[in-house]
């Protein structure tokens, strides 16, 4: 069988040929003359669907912005792509966007896994990457070139409820219920900065499995520790079927919640009204707000995007990416990677819709402060605390 | 279909020098790839490898053995959190630390094997399944695997200094493995072992009545089809250099399961077939559907009259449930059946 | 506050148990195993939500048009996915099932899009009831109770004395004696799965009420309720009520005590059943003949 090792040994000597060999091709430019290309992935099919409204969001913002020509001459094209919330997916788009079709930034993109499986090769290519659509202390710990972080951190944003409810509401026996994975994780170590700060501990500390639709026994032990106030980190469904169950043993605490269920006009519905008297964070100004800049951005959403329902999260894209829009304009015509870079990183107290940014080269993380809204009779917002600062934050004690 | 006149005819890698043609042309095709392909899409030729593997696996078990298994998942988590975690944690090279994780996962293919014995139709694909969920949980709550945010995969270092950076390196790693792999799993059916599978799968009870020592070879098949799991889930976290415990679920088993039955139970060329397919349909073909010429504003209008258009996306969901569906009432061969069919066409066309 | 705990575990037991009985009916004839329940039931939700929300109907009337679409997709499917396949494995009716629940849950993602819905019963779970020793039980514990219980009288009726019970149990036990007796085997089939997806829709709308509507929902109770079917028994409804109740009551136990593994019981109870008495704890088993 002289012919088998023949083709045996060509093949090898081919392996060995490539495997030296290191192609080096350029991506195609994110943007040229006629148009910037931004892109976001996100879960558009899939269980976590949901949360997809944070990705067709920044759409509604290009529209916009080219509704009025464009950015010095360049319109905004935004693409979207699905990646079902799974980090292969995610690896998937992002190499087609990048690699075949090209693109200057990504915004938005919910998805901390996903975020995190592409994070290192969007740095390896240059790609700027503004707003992620979740609070990920390794997306900014330590600071990466290329990525700015629009949102606060669950950690601050913990720290600053708890002093809320026990110092403005006056109540100490307060309970956590957290979703076991780095969001919940994070929401628990800001509450217990901020109880050890005080002095005080939490009388009940609660995981929960985000899929998990019987939560029963999880009331009864909140009930059983006398927890007068109860503090949640997770998902809207667990949110509620944990208000629908309390209200089935008569157990009625002060809910107070992270900034993910902050869209009360949907929590308000899907719990039948329960959501009413909800203290949540928010981390922009509501949706159902009078300031003209929301004014101007749910016109604009009706016009670009009637189907969509102009919520917390939908809103959410759309202020993921005004830092980026503004970066660009401060640009000018002479539109570089490295340009925007200088423009993002000497944004100081910019502020959309969304909190207060402030970058430098050596910190990321734009915001430290969140707002305080109560659920009002029929999901209308409330606004009870304006922007507060977690004074606690530890990373900015550098 | 074709004859086969003595044992060695029947084991020959090369059935005669015309697949010896294609096969050469085949793998110069395939290993010259880089030169026309564009390199993004290696990321996607990497990812259908690695389940080709899994899927050439699970057809031993499934295709030649007839036992089920809806855990797979479970086994591919094995070996792709083992991997990773022997080399962070221990420090071990690559080439040590894959075929240990691969070894790892056969154990655990053991142990649920053990129960196959006394179980059988669905009750055992429920047994695995109630196994893949478990190591799903199991996973994904205990901080020692990286918790719910998932583990870093280290770089790929061959050892030597041979790091594998891009896609395209780690494509011909990946390759060769695959094609070793595949061999020897065709090789293994044409030997004693793989025919106790099949006849197993005929029938059980006669094939103990024959002296096939059930315990041993339902083990060992489970076994097998976890090693490959185990060592495709390597390679899979490899490929994506960052992974958590989440794709590692159910549907994810269901979607494995769905790659044999497509692609033809009992058949290496339909596993193949089968992964490919369904691997592009799952990552690239069925996405921006909005974007196809014809048929995208097609749909977007329908969508817009009856349907959301937000939802589009989860066409790939309906045409993957028909797939499934059609393949099974259609053709129970799956896409090797449908191979077989055009062969037999061709070869007795025009009568 | 341990006599709440047990009130919590048996009503959702008790939905556990209806959905379960749905998932044994079909096994008790066709001998499938039935993965698309979930998703039937969610879309026959969906329906009624629907016939609710766009329609404006009184919620009357929503609930009986989810029940006749239910029946009607569950005799669709058995004519139209599982009828044609000319002899099937085990393995290619599971993955016919399969195909049934992916194709369903686009369908239903495509149709209302992804966002939870809210779905409410006329049983509210503000209106609670007082019992003794500070135990509180809602209208929709009431309801699920009192609704298990008459279903479960209703298919002891049935099967025992109706002609088309009697009928649905010749099949299970040997198809082809059935057929010789002159009972149209077919016929049986279509109807189980009808009834089976009716019932099925009931226990889907109970779980909505519970939680919230969206594609994904029926996920999760699919898997406690195929639980307590296996620890019951998947050939027996008296089992898998008492399974799913014993379901309920140990998942709720755990979750009071270990939260972080509450949703590990169901699969813990599947593996060990298996181990130990794979037909479960009230089916007989019957051995395979050569």
């Amino acid at each position: 069988m002289k012919g088998k090792w023949f083709v045996i040994s060509a093949i090898v000597f081919l392996w060995v040929l490539t495997f030296s060999a290191v192609p080096g091709l350029c991506n195609p430019p994110g943007f040229d003359d006629k148009e910037i290309r931004i892109a976001s992935w996100g879960p558009l099919t899939g269980p976590a669907a949901p949360w997809g409204a944070v990705s067709r969001g920044p759409a509604v913002l290009a529209a916009m912005v080219n509704e009025q020509g464009g950015i010095h001459g360049r319109k905004i094209k935004h693409i979207v792509r699905d990646d079902m919330y799974n980090p292969a997916q995610t690896k998937v788009v992002v190499k087609e966007l990048v690699e075949k079709i090209g693109v200057f930034s990504f915004v938005s993109g919910p998805s901390s896994a996903g975020g995190l499986a592409v994070k290192d090769y969007l740095a390896q290519n240059k790609i700027i990457w503004v707003g992620p659509a979740t609070s990920v202390k390794e997306y900014v710990f330590p600071p990466q070139p290329y990525l700015f972080s629009v949102y606060p951190l669950y950690e601050d944003e913990g720290s600053v409820l708890a002093k809320y409810v026990v110092e403005k509401l006056g109540i100490k026996e307060i309970g956590v219920v957290y979703q076991n994975d780095t969001y919940g994780r994070n929401g628990l170590d800001g509450v217990r900065q901020r109880l050890s700060h005080l002095n005080m501990k939490a009388v009940a500390e609660i995981p929960v499995e985000a899929t998990e639709k019987d939560l029963s026994s999880h009331v009864l032990k909140l009930k059983n520790a006398g927890a007068k106030a109860v503090l949640m980190w997770v998902n809207p469904t667990t949110g509620v079927v944990l208000l629908k169950t309390a209200a089935t043993i008569g157990y009625k605490p002060q809910w107070v919640s992270s900034n993910t269920l902050s869209d009360f006009a949907l929590m308000n519905k899907i719990s039948g009204g329960l959501w009413e008297g909800v203290i949540t964070g928010a981390f922009m100004l509501p949706p159902d707000s009078d300031d003209p800049r929301v004014v101007k951005y749910r016109e604009a959403a009706k016009k670009y995007a009637p189907e969509e329902r102009f919520g917390v999260f939908f809103m959410a894209g759309m202020m993921f990416a005004e830092p980026l829009i503004e970066a660009l304009k401060r640009v000018g015509k002479n539109l570089s990677t490295g340009a925007v870079l200088k423009a993002l990183n000497s944004m100081k107290g910019y502020q959309g819709v969304g909190p207060k940014l402030t970058w430098s080269p050596d910190q990321h993380q734009g915001s430290d402060s969140v707002q305080i809204w109560k659920c009002g009779p029929g999901g209308k917002t409330i606004l009870i605390q304006d922007w507060t600062v977690n004074e606690l934050a530890h990373w900015k004690k550098k | 279909m074709d004859m086969k006149r003595d044992y060695y005819e029947d084991v020959q890698l090369f059935e005669s020098n015309v697949v010896l043609f294609w096969s050469v042309l085949l793998l110069a095709f395939l290993f010259t790839l880089p030169l026309y392909a564009p390199p993004y899409r290696f990321y996607l030729f990497n990812l259908i490898m690695v389940h080709v593997i899994l899927a050439v696996g699970l057809n031993v078990l499934v295709g030649y053995t007839g036992q089920i298994s809806l855990g797979h998942a479970g086994f591919f988590a094995i070996g792709a959190y083992g991997t990773t975690l022997l080399m962070t944690k221990l420090g071990l090279p690559f080439i040590v630390a894959l075929p240990l994780a691969g070894f790892i996962s056969a154990a655990f293919g053991f142990i649920l094997g053990l129960p196959s014995l006394r179980l059988e139709g669905p009750y055992l694909s429920i047994a695995t399944l109630g196994f893949g969920l478990t190591v799903t949980h199991i996973i994904g709550h205990w901080d020692f695997f990286g918790g719910r945010l998932g583990l870093q995969v280290p770089p790929l270092d061959l050892g030597a200094g041979f790091i594998l950076k891009t896609d395209i390196q780690k494509y011909y790693l990946i390759l060769v493995i695959t094609i070793f792999l595949v061999l020897s799993a065709r090789n293994l059916m044409k030997t004693r072992v793989g025919r106790a599978f099949v006849a197993i799968r005929d029938s059980d009870i006669a094939a103990e009545v024959i002296g096939v020592n059930l315990l041993i070879y339902k083990t060992l098949s489970f076994a097998v089809s976890a090693f490959y799991a185990g060592i495709a889930g390597g390679l899979f976290g490899f490929v994506l250099g960052f992974f958590n415990p989440e794709p590692f679920n159910l549907i994810l088993s269901i979607i494995f399961l769905v790659m044999i039955v497509v692609g033809g139970l009992g058949s290496i060329a339909g596993a193949i077939m089968g992964a490919t397919l369904i691997t592009v349909l799952q990552y690239s073909l069925l996405k921006n559907i909005q974007e196809v010429p014809y048929l995208g504003p097609f749909l977007v209008d329908i969508s817009t009259r009856w349907f959301t258009v937000i939802g589009l996306e989860n066409i790939n969901s309906i045409v993957l449930g028909l797939i499934m569906i059609g393949i099974v009432i259609f053709e129970p061969l799956g896409m090797f059946g449908i191979w077989l069919r055009i062969k037999k066409y061709w070869r007795t066309w025009p009568f | 506050m341990f006599g709440q705990l047990i009130i919590e575990g048996l009503s959702i037991g008790a939905c556990y148990a209806v959905f379960g009985i749905a998932v044994v009916i079909i096994y008790k004839t066709s001998e499938v195993i039935n993965f698309a329940q979930g998703e039937m039931a969610m879309i026959s939700t969906f329906i009624a939500y629907h016939i609710l929300n766009v329609y404006g109907l009184p919620f009357w009337y929503a609930f009986v048009g989810a029940l006749i679409f239910a029946i009607l997709l569950g005799v669709f499917i058995e004519i139209c996915f599982l009828r044609p396949a000319k002899n099937p494995s085990v393995l290619g009716l599971i993955v016919i099932t399969l195909g049934a629940e992916m194709l369903l849950m686009g369908l239903a993602g495509w149709k209302w899009g992804a966002e939870q819905k809210d779905f409410a019963l006329p049983f509210s779970f503000h209106k609670t009831h007082e019992l003794f020793g500070g135990m509180v039980v809602n209208d929709w514990a009431i309801a699920v109770f009192v609704m298990a219980a008459l279903l479960m009288i209703f298919l002891y009726i049935f099967f025992r004395y109706t002609k088309l019970g009697v009928a649905m149990r010749a099949t299970q036990q040997n198809e082809h004696a059935a057929r010789i007796m002159g009972i149209k085997v077919e016929r049986v089939f279509s109807f189980a799965w009808g009834f089976s997806s009716l019932i099925g829709a009931l226990a889907g709308m109970f779980f909505a009420a519970r939680s919230t509507l969206d594609p994904a929902y029926m996920l999760e109770p699919f898997l406690r309720a195929f639980a307590a079917a296996v620890l019951g028994g998947l050939m027996s409804i008296p089992g898998v009520v008492i399974g799913a109740g014993i379901l309920g009551l140990l998942e709720n136990f755990f979750g009071f005590y270990w939260p972080a593994w509450k949703p590990i019981v169901a699969f813990l109870v599947i593996v060990l059943v298996l181990c130990i008495r794979p037909s479960g704890l009230f089916a007989r088993h019957y051995e395979k003949k050569v």
